[in-house]
């Protein structure tokens, strides 16, 4: 479809999709924190401590790295959509 | 001493010297302009008019929060408890973003009230306490003096490294070696131009200290990796470590996950709202510059950590493995020879390891450049500490307690005289852990910086509360933060000093096991929050006008008239 053929939101249609959206990355967020320095991190253990790697990179840098970029992505992405101020 | 040889082998010639003196004339240079383009008014020697753009409020932010630690402290860590520790900087994305979702807020209402410190916002939400703003300053103090510490701290080692011939001096009867001369020569340095310029002087020094610290942690990653032969080699010797340094918790055994986690998330925004960053909120320019810096500090720094500074830790890991002395965990000789040496890993490896690869010239060069990093991150974050500092024993100590009609002049005076004292403070209990064994009771960089964090957290709950919910008291915000306090000292070696020995084994025991569990912040966080939210409940809370007129103020801002109108809670 087209860029201008997207239905525009009316102003009360933003303020609840960027709501959502809101709780959507802080989920995203938390989750991030969970499965990177918490106990997600078990999931991954084992297999570092036995000298596994992925592509080449010790596990856990790798899965250090990995969840970086999805937390880095949330500020990003809230960055472009919801950080809007009244100031502007 | 075998390293101090090596070192001492590998003449750097004149070349630390040049760069060095470079560096401190165009310190003091930013020191004197900022005194020329300032204003004689208190916001502008603490706030800078308010009008700072994205680029010095996100390099001064990034300045203010990496310290030495960052450069010596954390490598340091890493080389001694491998990659568990590297999980630590998944805190800084959560970091970024508390710089524009706490910073709008507090920016926005710091320009409408005139707020300077920390305290003039919690104490306006709550009602104005003397106790309350008092023991806000407090929290400022124990965040700030260990920060300060280690940064000096930082300055000894430094000098220790790149000037090992430097013979000791006799002055007063007391022996001056390079170790001092160090601590001395940075703390001095960086107290003079705080004294001249303010918060100008400190947030320009901080934009070429913060992009020196930035560049300078990359290079010594690249140069590590390169050195060790490229990033498939050094990646390959890496995957060969003992597998208590590839996975958590960590050789040392201290790294669980709920540690980590509880670290990265409340260290993180603990760090955010010390005194420093806060007045750092109230001097930008507009939210979009808050915003923007969030967005840099979010993806650019970690990069600066997980691709530069740690890769050094891990590579050092790799070719000087810590060595069991005693059964104490010691850095291998070629690192260093006390306990307290993993913090000099990066000088170590980048001394070794840049000139053989870049040749004699170009590698002294690059060295030196990179030892100026290190140390423009120690002392980025000593002139922003003790800014801070000025500005919360000012207004939140002697303006409301000894001096309420001390005029503006009399303020500023007194202001500088706080940085004086705090850097001569600092100095004094660098040099009283050096020369005393029996005061050790922080050894390493790293663990002041956690008890700082620690304190610092336990503005958390208020500040959290006063900028989102607005559900708590007076009474509950004094119990609460009192509490906080007290939890944390528990963690400190200081209870042994006032406890029986009976108690202070118990104490221990519990302190021990928990904070293997969590982040001492966290303990003293959630004990603090709890007592908060129940004595909040019984106890008076603002008048509905207040708390309104309070919310009303976080969402929209209306400029003053003039700089002078702050007078509430007074």
């Amino acid at each position: 479809m087209p860029l201008k053929d997207i239905p525009k939101m009316t102003e009360d249609q933003e303020p609840s999709r960027n709501q959502k959206l809101k709780w959507i990355l802080s989920g995203i967020f938390i989750f991030a924190l969970i499965m990177g320095p918490g106990p997600g991190l078990y999931l991954v253990n084992d297999f570092a401590a036995a000298g596994g790697t992925l592509i080449g990179v010790p596990a856990l840098y790798a899965w250090a790295v990995f969840w970086f970029a999805v937390e880095a992505g949330v500020v990003i992405t809230a960055y472009l959509t919801i950080w809007r101020d009244k100031a502007e | 001493m075998i390293f101090m040889n090596l070192f001492a082998a590998l003449d750097m010639g004149i070349t630390p010297h040049v760069i060095i003196v470079l560096y401190m004339i165009m310190l003091l240079a930013f020191g004197i302009i900022g005194y020329l383009k300032s204003k004689t008014s208190e916001e502008d020697y603490y706030l800078a008019g308010r009008d700072q753009g994205v680029l010095v409020t996100s390099l001064t932010i990034m300045a203010t929060m990496f310290s030495s630690a960052a450069m010596l402290g954390i490598p340091g860590l890493i080389y001694k408890d491998g990659v568990a520790f590297l999980f630590f900087t998944l805190n800084l994305p959560l970091s970024g973003a508390a710089i524009y979702i706490l910073g709008s807020r507090i920016w926005r209402i710091g320009r409408t009230r005139g707020y300077i410190t920390p305290a003039d916002l919690v104490t306006d939400c709550y009602g104005g306490s003397g106790l309350l703003r008092s023991l806000i300053a407090l929290v400022g103090f124990l965040y700030v003096i260990p920060y300060i510490v280690m940064q000096i701290k930082a300055g000894g080692y430094l000098a220790q490294r790149m000037f090992p011939d430097v013979e000791s001096i006799l002055f007063m009867g007391q022996e001056i070696g390079i170790f001092e001369m160090g601590t001395i020569a940075l703390s001095i340095l960086t107290m003079l131009y705080v004294l001249i310029g303010g918060m100008r002087s400190v947030a320009w020094t901080d934009v070429v200290q913060g992009i020196l610290l930035l560049s300078g942690m990359l290079v010594a990653g690249t140069a590590t990796v390169m050195a060790m032969g490229g990033p498939v080699s050094f990646f390959g010797q890496l995957s060969e470590l003992q597998p208590e340094a590839l996975s958590v918790p960590g050789p040392s055994g201290i790294w669980s996950p709920w540690k980590l986690m509880t670290l990265c998330m409340f260290a993180s925004l603990s760090t955010m709202i010390q005194p420093g960053q806060w007045m750092r909120y109230y001097a930008a320019s507009s939210p979009k510059t808050l915003k923007r810096s969030a967005i840099v500090f979010s993806t650019l720094l970690p990069c600066c950590f997980l691709f530069g500074v740690m890769l050094v830790g891990l590579g050092a890991r790799a070719l000087y493995p810590p060595i069991l002395e005693n059964g104490v965990l010691m850095p291998h000789p070629a690192v260093g020879s006390q306990a307290g040496g993993f913090d000099q890993v990066v000088v170590a490896m980048l001394q070794e390891h840049v000139p053989l690869l870049l040749g004699p010239t170009l590698g002294v060069v690059i060295v030196s450049l990179i030892l100026v990093a290190i140390m423009a991150a120690s002392m980025s974050t000593a002139d922003s500490n003790l800014h801070a500092l000025s500005a919360v024993l000012t207004r939140d100590v002697y303006d409301r307690f000894i001096r309420p009609g001390a005029g503006e002049k009399e303020r500023a005076w007194f202001g500088r005289g706080v940085i004086v004292v705090a850097t001569l403070l600092a100095l004094w209990l660098v040099n009283l852990g050096e020369q005393d064994p029996n005061f050790k009771p922080i050894a390493l960089i790293a663990q002041l910086m956690f008890v700082a964090m620690a304190f610092s957290c336990q503005l958390l709950p208020l500040a959290l509360d006063a900028l989102f919910l607005r559900k708590g008291t007076q009474t509950g915000a004094i119990c609460g933060i009192t509490s906080g306090i007290l939890i944390v000292f528990l963690f400190t070696p200081f209870p042994q000093l006032i406890l029986s020995d009976g108690l202070t084994a118990s104490v221990k025991g519990l302190t021990g096991t928990l904070s293997g569990l969590f982040d001492i912040g966290f303990c003293g966080f959630i004990v603090n929050a709890a007592v908060f939210a129940i004595v909040s409940q019984f106890t008076k809370r603002p008048s509905k006008e207040r708390t309104e007129a309070f919310a009303r103020d976080l969402k929209i801002s209306i400029p003053r008239a003039s700089p002078e109108v702050f007078t509430r809670g007074k």
